[in-house]
């Protein structure tokens, strides 16, 4: 089956700066890919290349085999999904619609067919004669999806399609856009920022920070298995420690301040400064007098609650803060602010992680991705 | 520190009716109230502008030979005295003189224009920045400037040229393309790459996208450019006096000067009017134009606004 997508060794420079570093990832025909990272990670730039808009300033993207790395837009048996939609303001739905398949020169009959399957396929027919203009966002976003498989693309790009709608059409059209996908069965490459756009529809997401992957896998995986500081920092909540790893093979003997932890995920086999994390929800608080290994004492110092849960923030006796979440199970949380308590950090739940020294973007500098 | 008293108002109640002078200040200077002052300033400034004109126009309908005093209305000076718009030579030779440089201007300047604009727009590199912005020296130079230096280039270097209508229309031209260049460079700018990309990605080749796409998009900045093109050369006196070669090659505003430091009769009056209905009609028309086929972006919120916030000079 058609649809597979290579990018080989892939570089984009825009003068001195590489928004694109070198990526290698092999999508397989009718997969839901997704490339997730903050803005200016790269991430744009690389379906722009798959779609045509930019050349790569070196490396090569295969579509089934084939390097397409030169030919122009028009000519790839690529379709997108712009952010903003980009449907064309002086075409009605049906034209908007029709255009591609105008330029194909598909006759009259077929045309119109096609153009009544392609929006019965997004739920939007009877709205033929309506202008982009007339329509609201979530509507103007079917007609785009519209357009672009009308042509029986091979591929499927897709650019933060849903970015510019409320959070609650969000969800309800990333369900669509999942069962679309498997009705269609068409490679989808999708760009978000929005990891949990990414966790809920994608068959494997690649994690991207400075042009380059940090990850790729499944969403659990991804999520649940992060393999870099930036990967398990940019999804989800990550309580980080810097530790010393100093032996072990298959469990990991790390020195965090003076105390000794044992971790049985990730890179176990690492030596030296190490990063270690672990999820808010897998650390154990327990009274300050017990004992045990894998324990860190502790004070409270402060209570979130989040309704299903509480956030428990808590210093360690190693000068760090970490979260804590404790399930809300109806009775009283026996922790109040200033109690002092014992950390229990599972082996099991410690990870030991690489750092590739990619860093999440400040708040305050938030980079602009080149368009 | 935690009271129940209840807070005292903010601002303290006046005592009593307060002067004269604080209630002409509060009401002078009121944030909240009517902007008097601002209507009081606009239309003393219209009145000013229009009156004049409006009584020039009312005596080109003036039953006797004057021009100051009013003696009944009549048409006479448009089409049944022997030196009204229609019987003197000398006007309707103008008067198609005129039309026929401003609809020649229109032809030629819109789509060289548009042009233009499409390649500045799209160029990126070394120069484009400059020519850029020498695009705009037409719309800044002193039209005397421009007459006389064209004037130079027909005489003394392009001397194939003649003096006369050819010579006006390149004059025209000249000048009005900078206008056409510098509004369709702003919808150009506003309406991005997008729509571009969106066509190619649909299987259309960049002539296609041009001609499917680009061009209806950019057809409200046209109809603008070409109601300016068309308005400015129809009023147009300098260029066209120094590029004229006297006789059939006299414009309507040229007709009016010469007629006004002559004997001026009401049908110079006639004359004016029938200029300024045209000037307003083009301009009508370029900006309902310009409504219409931006009917639908104005629903979603964008046009000409964005269009001019978009001009980038």
């Amino acid at each position: 089956m058609a649809g597979e997508v290579s990018l080989v060794d892939l570089v984009k420079r825009f003068g001195e700066i590489a928004a694109v570093d070198g990526i290698n990832v092999d999508m397989p025909s009718g997969e839901f890919f997704s490339m997730l990272g903050p803005s200016g990670c790269g991430k744009t730039t690389t379906l722009r290349m798959i779609a045509g808009f930019e050349q790569p300033t070196e490396g090569r993207i295969l579509l089934d085999g084939t390097d397409m790395a030169y030919t122009p837009p028009h000519k790839r048996n690529v379709n997108t999904v712009f952010q903003n939609y980009a449907l064309f303001p002086h075409l009605n739905v049906h034209d908007n619609v029709a255009f591609g398949l105008r330029r194909q020169k598909v006759g009259k009959q077929e045309l119109r067919q096609r153009v009544g399957e392609a929006l019965e396929l997004v739920q939007l027919n009877g709205f033929e004669k309506r202008k982009p203009g007339q329509m609201s966002g979530g509507q103007q976003q079917r007609v785009a999806l519209a357009r672009a498989l009308v042509l029986k693309p091979a591929v499927l790009l897709l650019d933060e399609p849903l970015g510019a709608l409320d959070a609650k059409l969000r969800k309800a059209l990333q369900i669509e856009l999942k069962a679309l996908q498997q009705q269609v069965g068409i490679t989808f490459v999708y760009v978000t920022h929005d990891q949990e756009e990414a966790l809920t529809m994608s068959d494997r997401i690649a994690v991207m920070a400075d042009g380059r992957v940090e990850q790729i896998g499944p969403p659990q995986e991804v999520y649940e298995a992060p393999e870099t500081v930036f990967v398990a920092d940019f999804l989800g909540v990550s309580n980080m420690m810097d530790a010393e790893a100093v032996g072990g093979a298959n469990i990991c003997r790390l020195m965090v301040g003076d105390f000794e932890l044992d971790a049985l995920k990730g890179k176990t086999d690492a030596r030296g400064p190490s990063k270690v994390t672990i999820r808010p929800e897998r650390v154990h608080l327990e009274d300050q007098d017990t004992n045990g290994p894998n324990r860190i004492p502790g004070m409270v110092e402060r209570l979130v609650y989040l309704g299903n849960s509480v956030q428990v923030i808590t210093r360690l006796a190693i000068g760090t803060t970490i979260q804590v979440l404790v399930q809300n199970a109806g009775g009283e949380i026996p922790w109040k602010q200033g109690t002092p308590v014992q950390a229990y950090l599972p082996p099991e739940a410690l990870r030991v992680l690489t750092d590739t020294g990619a860093a999440l973007p400040k708040l305050d500098e938030e980079a602009v991705e080149p368009v | 520190m935690t009271t129940t008293t209840p807070a005292p108002p903010r601002t303290a109640a006046p005592q009593g009716r307060p002067s004269a002078a604080r209630r002409l200040r509060s009401w002078f200077a009121n944030p909240w109230g009517r902007p008097r002052f601002l209507v009081l300033i606009t239309w003393t400034y219209m009145v000013w502008a229009i009156v004049p004109v409006l009584i020039a126009v009312q005596y080109s309908f003036n039953g006797s030979r004057s021009r100051t005093i009013w003696a009944g209305f009549s048409t006479r000076w448009y089409i049944s005295d022997p030196s009204s718009v229609i019987n003197d030579p000398t006007l309707s030779s103008a008067l198609q003189q005129s039309l026929k440089l401003a609809a020649a201007d229109v032809i030629i300047a819109t789509p060289i224009g548009v042009l233009l604009a499409l390649g500045l727009a799209r160029w990126r590199g070394r120069g484009s920045g400059s020519s850029n912005f020498i695009m705009l020296f037409p719309l800044v130079t002193p039209e005397i400037v421009m007459g006389v230096s064209l004037l130079l280039v027909f005489t003394n270097l392009f001397t194939f040229i003649h003096t006369g209508t050819f010579a006006q229309i390149l004059g025209h031209v000249t000048f009005s393309i900078s206008y056409v260049v510098v509004i369709v460079r702003g919808r150009l700018f506003s309406i991005g790459r997008q729509y571009e990309e969106a066509a190619a990605d649909l299987g259309a080749s960049p002539r296609v996208a041009l001609v499917k796409v680009l061009l209806p998009l950019l057809t409200p900045a046209i109809v603008a450019g070409a109601a300016i093109c068309f308005a400015i050369s129809i009023d147009d006196f300098v260029i066209s006096y120094w590029l004229s070669s006297g006789g059939n090659t006299t414009t309507v505003p040229m007709a009016i000067y010469a007629a006004t430091r002559a004997a001026p009769l009401p049908s110079t009056n006639a004359i004016a009017t029938i200029l300024s209905l045209i000037t307003l009609a083009s301009v009508v028309l370029g900006y309902a134009g310009y409504r219409i086929f931006t009917r639908g972006e104005r629903a979603a919120g964008q046009g000409m606004v964005g269009d001019m916030a978009a001009f980038d000079i």
